[in-house]
């Protein structure tokens, strides 16, 4: 148990004040109403017991909103490149949910694997997360329903238990290990009746989702569906904005764009989204997701499908962001059920 | 950019360097302003040189995105000039200008940036002498305010605490008068269904949470037993009736009184037409942003308004449909003294108070699509030759992003408030519009619910207010 | 190392410069492109038939076209410094940016991307290379390695259809093709695209296919061109006998990383810049109409 340890709220502030010396560390803080992580100057800024999840999801601390790819400029009648310095020092992800550092995973899936993101890979280096497992589902929570936890530990460097008043802490990975360093030396070490509590916990929290399971083999079900009526219907009304993918703790597309002047430039990347029209528009004028309807079927067969082998989990973490932020009243949940429904009784091949 | 290679004074602790001088970009029209200029130039007057001046046709052809994107490349101060009133080569390019202009630099001074930084002038072509003496009080006032404030959420500032909005909202109705109402509403959409009145029926349904509706087309009777109504019908479902007209020849939309102002201005604007909509106006309990009535319901009677065709009750239905030229939507706004609270604070409050809003901006424009009045087929965001508005989502992409949306919707706004529910990082959006819509309505008048009525900023008279122009 | 350092920056280009360039139609260009720096030309891998590049406007942006003239490799006999030639037609902002440049500028270059045609496989075997207007970019690389060493291949028919005349590509160098032994060029515009001198074929792409009459046994089909025309070659295709395993394309879809993060491409599970854009008619009737 060497790896495990009773806090009290005290100690935990004040081991978060020594973070705080030695790294960037971005927490739960509430801005004009807001709950959102920002990067804290001091404890007593973090809300460490949050009454629910931040408004969006912390991946802009890994996959910032916008950044330069590469900077040139046209001295010498030539053009120059260089590179953006990577980001220097380490930052701590301090209080994020277990659904959020599941999508920090997705992410790694993203840009760790095949060609690697220069960019991505260093700050995900130089990052530490430290999870808080959840004391209770918010309302849209759908977690369990999708293959996660509310006490989930994928992605987690540390994890943070509430018990009662206290918390536990326990560190999951060599990067949680040296994060604690010799702070551990001052706490109580965690008993085999604290880590029941993990149990407990996730018994109680999941108690609290009343969504039904989503399964695993309904993916093989939208896919061959593709072309069924159901989705025009499902879709009707969404809006075409792109809140659902921007607060997604797993949603990683982006847009490359130019912006330069006589002197210089450099190519910026920014979040993008495939719900937006221009999308997959190409110059030509063709788009093959020409309407509001097939591009929500897109995010959709992205987050529940198009897996490469049927027991990979799905790149939806079950936050419930999108749906408790969707102007328009969109449910991913229900739009998977009633296509799968549908898709079953009607047949794949059925038009609306 | 996300981070400017051209070299941008910032004012940090400040303290301006000794030796700065400001960099000021000016606007003008080829046939006065520019003209004059060239004559100041050629009669040997001595003025500044710190400005750069980028000619344009007219002042009719300059975008207020033109001028926000000289701040955000760096100009510390920007000069719009061109013909006097009554005298613009294109006739009346400078008059629709001119309002443009009012309104636009009443938004950047609520928005925080210090209005000696923007000016606006009439130069004739004759007046070199009036060119030199512009410039030379321009540069001057741009020197006294110093670099432009970064485009930046203002570390560790503490905010500002808006006072609390107060109203009473609409009259309570109970559970059981909300049942009245909801099967009422239902009767009349089975009943335009099916005597044909409309191909199709927009209006609410119930949503996957426990407070949530989303629109709903329905087109066959017996679904208008899934039509709902009470606290939680936020959305303003004219942003669905072009849509829904595509399908159908005519339409029937459930409505709040407070979406109606975006039906007058779809007719107004063209994009549909009063005989393609059948609106059903019903008892509102107002509705609900969170856990609290929304501020537009403050000051609300949640009464339907006698405009629609249908009005739905708890006792009823009847026809209705008054004479819009008639009508007037005159409801006390609660958020008004929150915009006067902001006015009374210096600029620089007011910038950071901006910045910090807008740095919370995530560019998902979810703003625009809930937006009836936000209908461009290709809005501006997506025009990339040239790329007016930077796609780079940091504090100069979205300033620009959300201060254009509010130039484009001034005087058309109706203060449904869609955008700043939908907004998911809260930026209060509402404000920006309203002070907006207060003056234009301040400088040019108010218009109501009949789509005969121009909107503000496609009018212009010769007589209109211009006591900033120099 | 840390791996952040051992970990390229896989967005910044090369500096190549427009050493030559020709105009195939009124809005197709061909440019010749060479390595700015010595050092790079000289670490140069090359790619295989059917890669494409990400070529770079500085200020403008970045755009894809296939890598087009014969396969460059490293030790092999295109001569020793890596000349890359890309065909594009102009219709955007990048490419009118890039139309407008002149001979000596430099642009940007990032790549080989994507798969490539497995010319490997088609030692012995007769082929048949379809390409719809400007279809022809994306085969022309595969044709010219064919070319090349004929002698490894069996009969090769190269089918080139436009809309007009004035909307054919790779005009001049088509005579060079016909003249090798074993290779058959044949020609058609559509209905009404012809003029007087025209002495090709008239009709559909799919129709003079047909009225070609080679006998699918054995046979590979290449083809590549808008969406439209591949729909129905492929309902030829099948009507004579053609087998999905039979058929290439290479699939266009917008693209902007090139290395399968952006999201932008993906028909499905497919990254058309990461697993493709080379597919067989068979994989792509496994994937959801989504391009």
């Amino acid at each position: 148990m060497d790896s495990s340890w009773k806090l009290t709220d005290a100690q935990l502030r004040e081991w978060l004040s020594g973070l705080i010396e030695g790294n960037s560390v971005v927490a739960p803080v509430e801005e004009d109403g807001v709950l959102l992580f920002r990067p804290i100057a001091s404890e007593d800024q973090a809300i460490v017991k949050p009454s629910g999840k931040t408004r969006w999801s912390p991946k802009e601390f890994l996959f910032p909103r916008s950044e330069a790819l590469y900077r040139y400029n046209f001295k010498g009648g030539s053009v120059q490149l260089e590179d953006p310095s990577l980001p220097e020092g380490h930052q701590v992800l301090f209080g994020m949910r277990s659904c959020d550092a599941s999508g920090i995973v997705r992410l790694d899936e993203i840009f760790l694997s095949g060609t690697k993101d220069r960019l991505y890979a260093a700050r995900r280096e130089n990052t530490t997360v430290v999870s808080t497992a959840c004391a209770a589902a918010d309302p849209e929570c759908f977690c369990t329903a999708v293959g996660y936890s509310p006490v989930g530990e994928e992605g987690s460097d540390v994890q943070l238990v509430p018990v009662g008043e206290d918390w536990m802490l326990r560190a999951l990975t060599d990067k949680g290990r040296n994060l604690v360093g010799d702070a551990g030396d001052n706490w109580a070490e965690a008993t085999v009746k604290d880590e029941k509590e993990i149990e407990e916990l996730e018994k109680t929290v999941a108690g609290q989702i009343e969504r039904s399971p989503v399964n695993r083999e309904w993916s093989q079900v939208l896919e061959e569906g593709f072309e069924h009526g159901a989705w025009d219907r499902l879709a009707q009304h969404c809006l075409g904005c792109s809140v659902c993918a921007y607060v997604c703790p797993s949603c990683s597309c982006f847009d490359m764009n130019h912006d330069a002047n006589a002197f210089c430039g450099e190519q910026c990347r920014s979040w993008d989204a495939c719900t937006f029209p221009l999308f997959t528009h190409h110059a030509s004028g063709h788009n093959p997701r020409e309407t509001r309807q097939e591009r929500y079927r897109q995010r959709v067969l992205h987050k529940f499908a198009f897996r490469e082998e049927n027991d990979e989990p799905f790149r939806c973490v079950g936050c419930g962001r999108c749906v408790a932020l969707c102007p328009a009243g969109l449910d991913i949940v229900s739009t998977v059920a009633a296509a799968v429904e549908a898709i079953r009784e009607e047949g794949a091949d059925a038009a609306r | 950019m996300t981070e400017a290679n051209v070299t941008v004074s910032q004012v940090g602790t400040g303290s301006v360097p000794e030796n700065w001088k400001p960099h000021i970009v000016a606007l003008v029209c080829n046939w006065c302003s520019y003209a004059g200029a060239d004559m100041a130039g050629t009669t040997r007057l001595e003025y500044p040189a710190n400005v750069r001046m980028v000619r344009f046709p007219c002042t009719g052809r300059m975008s207020p995105l033109m001028i926000l994107r000289a701040f955000e490349q760096g100009a510390d101060g920007v000069l719009v000039s061109g013909c006097h009133p009554g005298d613009c080569h294109y006739v009346q390019g400078n008059l629709v200008a001119r309002r443009r202009f009012t309104i636009f630099r009443s938004l950047m001074d609520f928005i925080g940036i210090d209005l000696n930084r923007l000016h606006f002038a009439w130069v004739s072509a004759a007046e070199g002498h009036k060119w030199a003496k512009v410039v030379n009080e321009v540069t001057t006032a741009v020197q006294e305010a110093g670099p432009l404030p970064s485009f930046e959420n203002p570390e560790g500032w503490d905010g500002i605490d808006l006072p609390v909005m107060e109203g009473s909202g609409p009259q309570e109705l109970d559970q059981g008068q909300l049942d009245a109402i909801r099967t009422n509403l239902r009767k009349a959409a089975s009943e335009v269904l099916k005597t044909e009145r409309v191909g199709v029926v927009v209006g609410y349904g119930a949503g996957a949470l426990l407070d949530q509706t989303h629109a709903v087309l329905i087109t066959d009777t017996a679904d208008c037993e899934n039509l709902e109504w009470g606290r939680s019908c936020r959305n303003n479902l004219s942003a669905y009736v072009g849509s829904a007209l595509e399908k159908h020849e005519r339409v029937a939309v459930v409505a709040k009184t407070c979406d109606l102002g975006a039906i007058t201005g779809l007719i107004r604007e063209g994009q549909l037409r009063r005989d393609q909509i059948l609106v059903i106006g019903v008892q509102c309990p107002g509705i609900v942003d969170g856990l609290e009535l929304a501020t537009k319901c403050l000051s609300c009677s949640g009464d339907p308004h006698p405009i629609c065709d249908l009005v739905v009750t708890v006792e009823g239905v009847h026809e209705s449909c008054e004479d819009p030229s008639t009508s007037a939507l005159d409801t006390p706004d609660a958020r008004d003294e929150q915009i006067a609270h902001l006015e009374s604070l210096p600029y620089d409050e007011r910038w950071k108070y901006w910045q910090r809003q807008f740095s919370r901006c995530l560019r998902c424009y979810a703003c625009r699509a809930a937006c009836p009045l936000c209908y461009c087929s290709t809005c501006i965001t997506d025009k990339h030759r040239p790329q007016w508005v930077p796609t780079s989502i940091d504090n100069q992409g979205n300033s620009a992003w959300n201060i254009i949306r509010a130039v484009h919707l001034a005087g058309r706004c109706s203060g449904c408030d869609e955008c700043s529910r939908v907004c998911p990082a809260d930026i209060r959006l509402d404000l920006i519009n309203r002070k907006l819509s207060l003056e234009v309505e301040r400088q040019y008048g108010k218009i109501g619910l009949d789509p005969e009525e121009k909107s503000a900023l496609v009018d212009f008279r010769m007589e209109d207010a211009e006591e900033f122009i120099l | 190392m840390p791996l952040a350092e051992a970990v390229p920056n896989p967005y910044q280009p090369s500096l190549v410069r427009i050493h030559d360039f020709s105009d195939e139609t009124r809005d197709v260009r061909t440019l010749r492109l060479q390595f700015v720096d010595d050092a790079e030309a000289g670490s140069f891998a090359g790619w295989e038939p059917g890669q494409f590049g990400q070529f770079t406007v500085f200020g403008a942006g970045e755009s894809v076209f296939a890598l087009a003239n014969a396969p460059w490799r490293p030790n092999g006999d295109n001569g020793s410094a890596p000349t890359i030639e890309c065909t594009f037609r102009m219709v955007g902002k990048v490419t009118s940016a890039l139309r407008a440049m002149s001979k000596g500028q430099v642009i940007g270059f990032r790549g080989p991307y994507g798969n490539h045609f497995p010319v490997g496989d088609w030692k012995g075997k007769d082929l048949v290379f379809i390409g719809g207007g400007i279809g022809m970019a994306a085969l022309r690389s595969a044709m010219l390695d064919v070319i090349n060493r004929k002698e490894e291949f069996g009969e090769v028919v190269i089918l080139n259809g436009a809309r007009s005349v004035a909307d054919m590509v790779y005009t001049e160098e088509m005579p060079a093709w016909q003249e090798v032994d074993g290779v058959r060029v044949v020609r058609t515009v559509d209905p009404g695209g012809e003029n007087e001198e025209w002495n090709g074929e008239v009709g559909l792409l799919p129709n003079v296919f047909e009225g070609l009459g080679l006998d699918p046994e054995g046979r590979i089909v290449i083809a590549c061109g808008p969406p439209i025309m591949l729909h129905y070659l492929f309902l030829s295709l099948g009507k004579v006998g053609y087998s999905p395993d039979q058929v290439v394309t290479t699939l266009e879809n917008k693209m902007k990383c090139g290395i399968g993060h952006c999201g932008r491409c993906y028909v499905g599970p497919f990254s058309v810049c990461r697993d493709g854009p080379v597919v067989t008619w068979a994989e792509l009737n496994e994937l959801p109409k989504d391009y």
